[in-house]
């Protein structure tokens, strides 16, 4: 067991059974323990839980499992911060801005971060497979290329009914799923504006789930658009408005001049990159961050 | 002001939109288009607006089809844009894995092309388990390429290292021979688009010269081919954007000038 088990939360409502699940994000990352396999939502440069990740990194457990099944500075981040030994994902990069996480690029071509690749479809899969309880399912997209070679637990075999050649995807089990929702009740009822990409499977995949929420709403709220709702098993909730900036959520657009200005700094590293760290992330809690940025750069970034 | 946005010559990007766009086939229903391939936006936005008009086009995570008047989406510098959500449907990855065979066709770039057409984005191995340089990943190019009708190949740039005799990784399989004994479903590669030439795979599944942008020699190409790569002295030109399609796309797809930049 590589995570410690959550605490038991705030107090039960007064009069009411159901106890709420909020907590601040500091809080909600602080039993992430070393070694831990965490999943971090979003996709390419939307809705990635940066305040949970930017409290983790400040944290800086160390030999994690970062699982970012379409990735950019989250990862990153965490590497710099000393956090990571493994990244699984199929793509580590901010577009069009860094063709490859500059972080990530120097500390796996210098051999200090392990790197599993997946297709984006074997990430579903496998997060699939661990949500359904299955060892492993199978997937056509891979064979033929070189992903058994680079990633050695994917198999390649005949398969029973047709005969036909595929790779069985093992599956893939989280201790902890950071996801961003727009919105949750205090229960960890959540509602997304938007598409949640992969974040409704990491969330099956993951013992717990941490949920970065730009706005906690009532019960009553949410039970007006029931079909919009997830959920999972243990849930902690941490509100975070503005919380997936420098990259973008349905109400936000990414911001093209922060990630620039990553980028730059991620391919000079030393000094320029540990300067970033330190006023970002070691010293800046998730209202200093904001204030950093800057109430006109960030008004100038809704949609 | 619209004379003097028709007279600046196409960019390399203007080209790859209007030859992508050019290439698409009636039966394409369901054009996808990935991260980082704006040209690929364009082009599928542009055959929305004139040869497609029944097609959805799958922008980022959002579903449009502007054959019925609604206004094109912007160029936005990422694809998940959330301004993309304005969609008459919204995909995630679990939906668009469940429907792999929907996806007629999709837009890939990558590091190295191979001869054979296989095609590398996952970097190039030191050869003792590290990495010489780690490329980004493969993002769902396996998938999209297995299963797809057909898939357009986007080379940023042409030279020995991009366009080499066998590339260092496969990301996916284009070799035909491969692709039939292993029975991938989709139909591989249609054309490889670079800044000098428009290729394709032979009969034999090798790649040829289909044609050679204006001003390209024979010679060029040829130097910046990575294996040996005949080209016909008589290999024909490029067929030039026309000034309608120009005048579309600068005036009714990329508003922004994206891909002039």
């Amino acid at each position: 067991m590589s995570e410690a088990g959550a605490s038991e939360g705030p107090a039960r409502d007064a009069g009411g059974g159901r106890r709420p699940v909020v907590t601040t994000v500091e809080e909600a990352v602080a039993t992430i323990a070393d070694g831990a396999v965490v999943g971090i939502g979003g996709a390419v440069t939307a809705d990635h839980p940066m305040a949970l990740v930017r409290a983790l990194a400040r944290r800086a457990p160390r030999e994690l499992t970062v699982v970012a099944p379409t990735g950019g500075i989250e990862v990153d981040l965490l590497i710099a911060a000393g956090c990571v030994r493994t990244v699984v994902a199929s793509y580590v990069g901010i577009e069009g801005l860094a063709a490859v996480g500059p972080v990530f690029r120097r500390a796996v071509q210098e051999g200090s971060v392990e790197v599993v690749d997946l297709d984006e479809a074997h990430c579903v899969q496998a997060l699939r497979a661990a949500a359904q309880r299955l060892p492993f399912l199978p997937w056509r997209g891979g064979v033929g290329t070189s992903f058994p070679q680079l990633n050695r637990s994917l198999v390649a075999f005949d398969d029973p009914v047709r005969g036909e050649p595929l790779l069985a995807i093992p599956a893939l089990e989280l201790d902890v799923a950071l996801l961003y929702a727009a919105e949750s009740d205090a229960y960890g009822n959540a509602q997304v504006a938007g598409t949640g990409h992969m974040d409704a499977l990491l969330g099956a995949a993951a013992r717990r789930v941490v949920l970065q929420v730009d706005r906690i709403v009532t019960n009553e709220r949410i039970r007006q658009a029931p079909e919009r709702t997830w959920f999972w098993g243990e849930t902690t909730v941490a509100r975070a408005p503005f919380g997936t900036h420098p990259y973008s959520n349905a109400a936000l657009t990414a911001d093209e001049q922060h990630l620039r200005e990553f980028a730059r700094v991620a391919r000079a590293g030393g000094d320029e990159l540990s300067d970033y760290l330190d006023r970002h992330v070691r010293e800046a809690d998730h209202d200093d961050y904001l204030e950093q940025v800057g109430i006109r750069r960030l008004v100038s970034l809704l949609v | 002001m619209t004379t003097e946005l028709h007279a600046a010559p196409p960019s390399t990007d203007e080209l790859f939109a209007i030859l992508l766009a050019r290439d698409l086939r009636p039966e394409d229903r369901t054009i996808m288009v990935g991260a980082n391939m704006p040209m690929a936006r364009a082009a599928a936005v542009l055959a929305n607006l004139t040869t497609h008009p029944d097609a959805r086009i799958l922008i980022g995570l959002g579903v449009q089809s502007l054959g019925g008047g609604v206004p094109p989406p912007a160029v936005h510098p990422f694809v998940f844009d959330p301004r993309t959500l304005a969609a008459e449907a919204l995909m995630f990855q679990g939906r668009i894995f469940d429907d792999v065979s929907r996806p007629d066709v999709f837009f890939v770039g990558g590091l190295q092309l191979d001869r054979r057409g296989n095609l590398n984005l996952f970097g190039i191995p030191d050869g003792n388990g590290g990495w010489k340089m780690r490329g980004p990943g493969s993002i769902a190019l396996a998938t999209m390429s297995t299963n797809c009708r057909g898939y357009y190949v986007v080379m940023p740039s042409h030279d020995p290292r991009t366009f080499v005799e066998r590339v260092a990784l496969i990301s996916a399989l284009g070799d035909r021979t491969e692709r039939a004994r292993l029975r991938l479903p989709g139909g591989g590669i249609r054309l490889v688009l670079s800044p000098l030439g428009v290729f394709a795979l032979d009969e034999a599944g090798e790649l040829q010269v289909r044609s050679l942008h204006a001003g390209v020699t024979p010679e060029q190409v040829r130097a910046a081919t990575g294996f040996p790569l005949e080209v016909p002295d008589d290999v024909p030109t490029t067929p030039p954007p026309t000034a309608a399609e120009l005048a579309t796309l600068r005036e009714r797809v990329d508003v922004d000038g994206t891909l002039r930049a």
